[in-house]
């Protein structure tokens, strides 16, 4: 074997492709590391944005959008007391009629942005138990309460929406009474009002949806069955998990593009690196030859050029590693239905180092193979 | 055991180069005994260099038979001559081949690395091998703060440091001022006289020739005398 050391000083040979080598390896790495922390972050929010008990009974026709979607104001109460299996607790039965609304808000220093406020009246907290009021409290008519990530997806300042400051939706003045926090669901971007409130805004006099929790996930065939025998209102049940997962295919094709983005701009990275390798492989056919003609054999030869270019790739991975635990752990990203937190979990961080590795290994073979392949009396007269 | 170092009978090596098949050496027969330092001189295109590959096995005959040491070599494949070279050739280059990483006591420690020796062992033998060619005090200099001539003392160390029997030189002295080289060709010489090395050197210049002990000359491929008439 040859000695470690031959493999770390090689790489100082030339600092400007060891920084190349180095800053195309920390690229990729990044981008592959960006790109799964995005796509489980937002994989996450949305499965664990439905729960399997949960039974959202919509208008027919609107599965694919609760926004869109019309349902009696009696539907609430009448599955309520209709619907086998649902949960109860002290004889309120977890049955919530919601309004989901989409419009502008207003904020102080004349900034507007486009929100989901959600109308509910506070049986939503026995359906959605994930919801928990961390300051203020539950909105009385007037009054709104904002998810804990709200101010990313309303592209605002993180402490500009404090308990008692006001914002404006529809010409109606509103003020923040409460601050709620779902982990790591869509809910925490949302802003919720009263139904009330919302009804009158949205000037409509149906509810977008009734949400049933049910003791039972298997008992989910009642309501079922519940939506389609009422045929006098329209109705259609989903899993809430179910819903969710339509969302998630539905985003399929914008983590396509962060895949395509990112395999885009690290194809570049990798294919310059390699031909930094290339370059620099190229340069020591010669030597190669010397130390093949001393006795070394090819094998002992290629695992020294795969350590070089492993050191110089892990190198990138550190840095990587470290730019993501620093810029992405933790950062809030926000897209159509909310906003998820990046997370830079052990998953990620060992997707950066077998992406690392495999940039060692397979960057360095096809340069080294070049390097090693001439016959060794051409090899010894290069110059 | 046999008095014989090199024995070869009926060496060719041919090659394609296009659509033309080039023969540098044909049906060569040479004998070189134990202990002798013999030089090899001849125009270019002679055949000098790539019979020193082949003695050396750095490249294998297309016909022939060539037996190094008592042993054949022609029929080894490429990784039983790797090893095969390991531990019976010492290689000198014109242009010394040292690796500019590594300082001078790493370049000669290289062969030993292929052994099983202790890192004590190697070291000692190491130090051995640069006192021998007068550069004990240089141990930890790379190639580049070396001259020319200290280079070339570097790459016989590292030549002889794993002990094998034969060396081989290609124009060891081709680089060289006249000083440096009478000191690598007084080393050479005392190598073979001390320590009974055989020598092959190929040279073009015939006062580096008249430092061996026999000179034979290779013309389109071919021996001009018969060197095999002698023994």
């Amino acid at each position: 074997m040859l000695p470690f050391s031959y493999a770390t000083r090689n790489l100082f040979r030339s600092k400007t492709r060891l920084l190349q080598t180095i800053g195309g390896s920390t690229l990729v790495v990044l981008l592959v590391m960006a790109a799964v922390a995005i796509n489980q972050g937002m994989n996450h929010v949305l499965s664990a944005s439905g729960s399997p008990r949960n039974v959202i009974l919509v208008g027919s026709g609107s599965e694919e959008s609760v926004q869109r979607s019309e349902v009696p104001e009696r539907a609430a109460g009448i599955a309520a007391a209709s619907v086998p299996g649902v949960s109860e607790a002290l004889g309120v039965r977890a049955v919530s009629g919601e309004i989901h609304y989409m419009n502008y808000l207003d904020f102080p220093g004349h900034v507007r942005t486009q929100a989901l406020i959600r109308g509910v009246t506070p049986e939503a907290l026995r359906v959605h138990p994930e919801v928990r009021l961390t300051e203020g409290h539950f909105p009385r008519a007037g009054e709104v309460m904002i998810g804990r990530l709200a101010w990313r997806k309303l592209d605002v300042p993180e402490d500009s929406l404090p308990i008692g400051s006001r914002l404006q939706l529809s010409d109606q003045e509103l003020t923040v009474a409460g601050k709620f926090a779902a982990p790591g669901t869509v809910l925490e971007s949302e802003v919720w009002a009263t139904l009330g409130d919302i009804r009158v805004l949205a000037q409509r006099d149906t509810l977008s949806c009734v949400v049933l929790r049910l003791d039972d996930p298997a008992d989910f065939p009642e309501a079922d069955l519940f939506a389609k025998q009422r045929l006098d209102l329209e109705l259609t049940a989903m899993r809430e998990s179910d819903y969710y997962g339509r969302l998630s295919r539905f985003f399929g094709p914008l983590r396509a593009m962060i895949w395509i983005t990112a395999g885009l701009i690290g194809a570049g990275a990798v294919l310059g690196g390699v031909n930094t390798l290339y370059a620099a492989f190229a340069s020591r056919v010669r030597e190669m030859a010397t130390l093949q003609a001393i006795g070394f054999s090819r094998g002992t030869l290629l695992l020294s050029l795969i350590q070089e270019s492993l050191l110089a790739c892990l190198t990138g991975t550190l840095i990587a590693s470290g730019i993501a635990m620093v810029f992405l752990d933790g950062r809030t990203v926000p897209f159509s239905i909310g906003a998820f937190t990046v997370e830079i979990d052990p998953g990620v961080a060992l997707t950066g180092v077998v992406t690392g590795i495999l940039l060692g290994l397979l960057g360095a073979i096809p340069p080294a193979i070049r390097c090693l392949k001439p016959a060794l009396p051409t090899a010894l007269r290069m110059s | 055991m046999s008095e014989w170092m090199i024995q070869c009978r009926g060496l060719s090596k041919s090659y394609r180069k296009g659509a033309t098949v080039v023969t540098p050496l044909e049906a060569l027969d040479l004998k070189v005994p134990k202990g002798e330092f013999l030089a090899l001189m001849g125009p270019s295109g002679s055949g000098k260099t790539t019979l020193l590959n082949l003695l050396s096995g750095i490249d294998s005959p297309t016909q022939g038979s060539l037996v190094i040491a008592g042993q054949e070599i022609a029929e080894l494949s490429r990784r039983q001559l790797t090893a095969w070279r390991a531990r019976h050739v010492g290689y000198i280059f014109q242009l010394y081949h040292l690796v500019p990483v590594l300082t001078a006591f790493e370049n000669v420690e290289l062969p030993l690395l292929l052994s099983e020796m202790s890192k004590k062992e190697r070291h000692d033998r190491v130090a051995t091998a640069l006192e021998l060619v007068g550069l004990g005090d240089r141990i930890h200099h790379t190639p580049t703060e070396l001259s020319g001539g200290q280079e070339q003392r570097v790459a016989i160390a590292r030549a002889i440091v794993a002990d094998p029997p034969l060396l081989v030189a290609d124009e060891p002295t081709g680089d060289l001022d006249r000083d440096s080289a009478t000191r690598i060709l007084d080393l050479l010489r005392g190598l073979t006289r001390d320590y009974g090395k055989t020598i092959v050197m190929v040279t073009h210049d015939a006062k580096a020739a008249a430092a061996a002990d026999r000179t034979l000359h290779l013309e389109k491929g071919q021996l001009l005398e018969n060197p095999c008439a002698d023994f």
